[in-house]
This record gives C-alpha cells, sequence and structure tokens, in this order.
C-alpha cells in the first residue's frame, strides 16, 4: 500500500515538473503572472466541477476551518513570488536546488515536530544519512547543469 | 549581497513544505478535493488582484496558444490533490522527497527528449548519478 502511494507521489513530482516546463512556454509569451494566473483559474474550473459531482460534502466546514489552515494558500503564492524574485538573481538552476533544499529539510522537520496536526516522525540517524546523500546529489546536479550551459553558450559562440 | 536571493530561493521551498502539511490539514477538516478547490480559487482571486496591479503580460495570448499551454491547471490540480491524500499517509519528509526524485526523473526526461518547447539536452552521467542517489536516500527514509 505504502509502496503504492510512494510512486503515487513520484508521478505527483513528475507532474509538477512537466507543469513547469508547459507553463515556461505559455510564459514566455504572455508572462510569469498570467501564467500562474490561467494555471490557477483553469485548475479552479475543473476542480468545482469536480467537487460538486465527487465531492465529501463538507466544503461548506471551510467556514469553520482554522484561519492557519485557511493561510497555506498565501505560501503557495510566495513561493511563486520568492522564485520570481530569485531567478532573475542567481538563474533557474541555483534557485530551484535552493528550494529543493529548503523543501526537504522544512518537510523533515514538520515530521520531526508532528506540526499541523500531522504524525510524530523522528529525524533519526536514518534521515540524516538520506538528507546527506539528498545534498550531495544536489550538489551532483549542479555541476552537471553548470557544464551543461557552458557547452550551450560555447556552441552558440561557435554558432556565432 | 547576492546571498540574500539564495535564502529567499530556499524560503521559497519552505513555503511549498508548509504549505502541503497545512492542505493536508485543511483535507481532514472538509475534504481532499475540497481543500485543491480552496487552492486554486483564493488563488485565482489572488493572482487576478495582483494582475490588475502588476500585470505587464499578455493575458490574451491564451487564445492564441496552443492547447497544450493550457494544462498547467489540470497538472497542477493533480499534483495538489496527490499531495493532499499522501502527507497524511506517509508524513511530510517522504512525500516531498518523493515529489522531488518525479521531479528530476521528469525534467531529465523532457530536455533529453526537447519535450514542451525545451531545448533539446543530452543527458549528463552527474544527472544519472544524482537521481540514483535521491532514489536510494528516499528508499532510506521509507
Amino acid at each position: 500500500m505504502s509502496i503504492l502511494l510512494l510512486l503515487v507521489t513520484v508521478i505527483g513530482g513528475a507532474l509538477l515538473s512537466a507543469q513547469s516546463s508547459v507553463n515556461g512556454a505559455f510564459s514566455r509569451k504572455a508572462g510569469t503572472l498570467e501564467s500562474a494566473f490561467l494555471t490557477f483559474i483553469t485548475g479552479a474550473m475543473m476542480l468545482f466541477l469536480l467537487v460538486l459531482f465527487f465531492g465529501s460534502g463538507k466544503i461548506l466546514s471551510i467556514l469553520d476551518a482554522p484561519v492557519w489552515q485557511l493561510s497555506a494558500v498565501w505560501l503557495g503564492v510566495g513561493y511563486l513570488f520568492l522564485t520570481i524574485l530569485a531567478v532573475p538573481k542567481i538563474g533557474v538552476i541555483a534557485a530551484n536546488l535552493a528550494a529543493i533544499i529548503g523543501q526537504l529539510s522544512m518537510g523533515m522537520v514538520i515530521d520531526h515536530f508532528g506540526w499541523f496536526e500531522g504524525a510524530v516522525i523522528p529525524f533519526d540517524t536514518k534521515r540524516l544519512i538520506a538528507l546527506i546523500l539528498m545534498v550531495v546529489a544536489l550538489r551532483l546536479l549542479y555541476v552537471g547543469n553548470v557544464k551543461q550551459q557552458r557547452e550551450k553558450e560555447m556552441l552558440e559562440t561557435k554558432a556565432s | 549581497m547576492k546571498s540574500i536571493f539564495y535564502v529567499l530561493a530556499f524560503l521559497a521551498g519552505v513555503a511549498l513544505s508548509l504549505e502541503g502539511a497545512m492542505y493536508a490539514s485543511l483535507g481532514e477538516t472538509i475534504g481532499k478535493l475540497e481543500s485543491s478547490l480552496y487552492n486554486f480559487a483564493v488563488g485565482t482571486i489572488i493572482l487576478g488582484v495582483a494582475l490588475l496591479f502588476f500585470g505587464k503580460g499578455k493575458l490574451s495570448y491564451t487564445k492564441e496558444a496552443p492547447k497544450w499551454q493550457l494544462t498547467g491547471g489540470l497538472l497542477g490540480l493533480i499534483y495538489l490533490t496527490i499531495l493532499v491524500v499522501g502527507i497524511p499517509l506517509i508524513g511530510v519528509g517522504m512525500a516531498m522527497s518523493s515529489v522531488v526524485v518525479g521531479q528530476l526523473i521528469m525534467s531529465m526526461v523532457i530536455e533529453h527528449n526537447g519535450w514542451l518547447g525545451s531545448p533539446k539536452v543530452t543527458v549528463r552521467k552527474e544527472k544519472i548519478i544524482a537521481v540514483g542517489l535521491m532514489i536510494v536516500s528516499l528508499f532510506l527514509i521509507y
């Protein structure tokens, strides 16, 4: 069961990466804010239909939901704005990798303390080793990406 | 001076994890699909206001764009709903790690094949080793 769930979440990540390519292509012509707006409004329209037909029927309890649960939406928008600020200054590659480090370490912190009504999953040696391996992997990715970019630039100067 | 932008990018990632955990919790209160709908509906409103005041682009490009460029919302809603369902069962740490693995593999595949308008770049061995290491670390915490 759990391994299946893991696989589904990996697929979720794959879809997210596809989304960033799709939105990247759209935003080159239409603009970043415009691209984010289109993503949100089309997502909302489709989800509205899905909730109507397959919803749990608890949608009205949104009025009773605590404000801290509802403020999650600002974090999604915050992510967008922080990325827009950082990418032009440090580049897509570095910005993505820094974000991944933030994402992975915060995930483990939340688990460790069981924040937001989640289960407590303590930070143990296994998780520490996993985190170190991930940092090594990200370093390798960085090196690979930089080399790739250098090759691309060399090709471009040759072509011109 | 430049280092502040690394911090900002880091914080962006922190925000993603917090968002996932909070929506997982909201999903228990109002339902999973409802939690995703909340995000997209209220996000539309926030971005709509931002667009009114700060939009410099051309939203009307939507009419000319090839249809595949309009699928971002569909992909995003599937992603978020998977997170809202998954996080209460496997935890935020593991959910975020597997999301990152999926992202890295997919972006390599996209680049390697030059899909979705991205320039075609042959995958480098450093990246394959990196993804391998990420998968090993995923199984370590599994």
